[in-house]
């Protein structure tokens, strides 16, 4: 299987930024390389958990299974996964790109992409935080809301996918 | 059996070969998070701030769509904002935004996704924050 990079470009762009920041502004360039690469050790646990689920997924899961959980016609069942994984899910968005888009190609509809991501909103490590600063009235109303607009934003996105083709 | 083992064994090469490939937009996306962490400090986030609730609201979404870090980072920098008077209006808006929107992801989700959308669910994305940002807040004043 070959490797088909992605972003080429966008790494290029930054790199130069990184150059011309380098030489006019050092010690803040230094120490943003430093947050970054920090970041990056970070983020190298859950690179593996996404790694291992992408693979349980594609080893458990066929393209007919992805589409009848996760396609057009999964309906209620499709949005109660998508808004559950997007809850339980860790780490930055752009870590869980890939595993999205390999289920995408495989079935997965945008909709469901949607309300996944925009249930992310939701984090559950983060709600004692929530709590301690705006109250429990506030944290809960929030989360209500989230959700509301999660399942509303993946509807909207079908509609507007459908009304395209 | 030894089948089944080779397919698992493919399974997680594919999601190998998968995850690398998109490597180089993730690298691009963590360094400009660097950069943001290093450029745009809380204080310099507070001098936005503090022009009515609706402009509040405004300006927290689209600190919080520039901001980027761990979840947790914008709880420490609202409670800092919140210490200087900014309203929770600018600060739900500003938490929402900080883990829905992502301009400097936004590269790498066009790419990945398509333009199209992206575009739609960005679009979706900052008209839902900026009303349940201002909503809960209402709704929290009416029921306490």
């Amino acid at each position: 299987m070959k490797i088909q990079f992605k972003g080429m470009k966008f790494l290029s762009i930054v790199l130069i930024v990184y150059v011309i920041l380098l030489i006019i502004e050092t010690p803040d360039t230094l120490l943003a390389i430093e947050k970054s690469a920090s970041i990056l050790l970070s983020l190298l646990p859950l690179f593996l958990l996404i790694i291992t689920i992408t693979a349980l997924i594609n080893y458990f899961l066929k393209p007919k299974q992805i589409i009848k959980h996760f396609g057009k016609e999964s309906g209620a069942k499709g949005i109660f996964y998508a808004v559950v994984g997007g809850i339980i899910s860790h780490g930055p968005m752009y870590a869980w790109y890939g595993m999205l888009a390999d289920m995408r190609s495989q079935g997965l509809k945008d909709g469901l992409i949607v309300t996944f991501m925009y249930a992310r909103a939701i984090k559950l490590p983060l709600l004692p935080f929530m709590v301690d600063l705006f109250g429990l009235l506030f944290a809960i109303i929030i989360t209500i809301y989230i959700l509301i607009a999660a399942v509303l934003q993946g509807k909207i996105i079908d509609i507007l996918e459908k009304s395209n083709d | 059996m030894k089948e089944e083992t080779l397919s698992l064994k493919k399974a997680f090469k594919k999601a190998f070969i998968n995850f690398i490939s998109i490597t180089p937009m993730m690298l691009a996306v963590i360094g400009l998070v660097g950069i943001m962490q290093v450029y745009l400090s809380p204080e310099i986030l507070a001098t936005f701030f503090g022009y009515g609730s609706m402009t509040d609201t405004l300006v927290g979404t689209v600190a919080g769509a520039v901001s980027m870090g761990q979840g947790m980072i914008s709880y420490v920098v609202a409670e800092g904002l919140m210490e200087q008077g900014i309203s929770h209006y600018a600060l739900s808006a500003f938490i929402l935004a900080w883990v829905t929107l992502g301009v400097v992801q936004l590269p790498s989700e066009a790419s990945i996704f398509g333009v199209r959308f992206t575009f739609y669910r960005n679009v979706l994305t900052l008209i839902s924050t900026i009303v349940i940002a201002y909503v809960t807040v209402l709704t929290v004043g009416l029921l306490s």
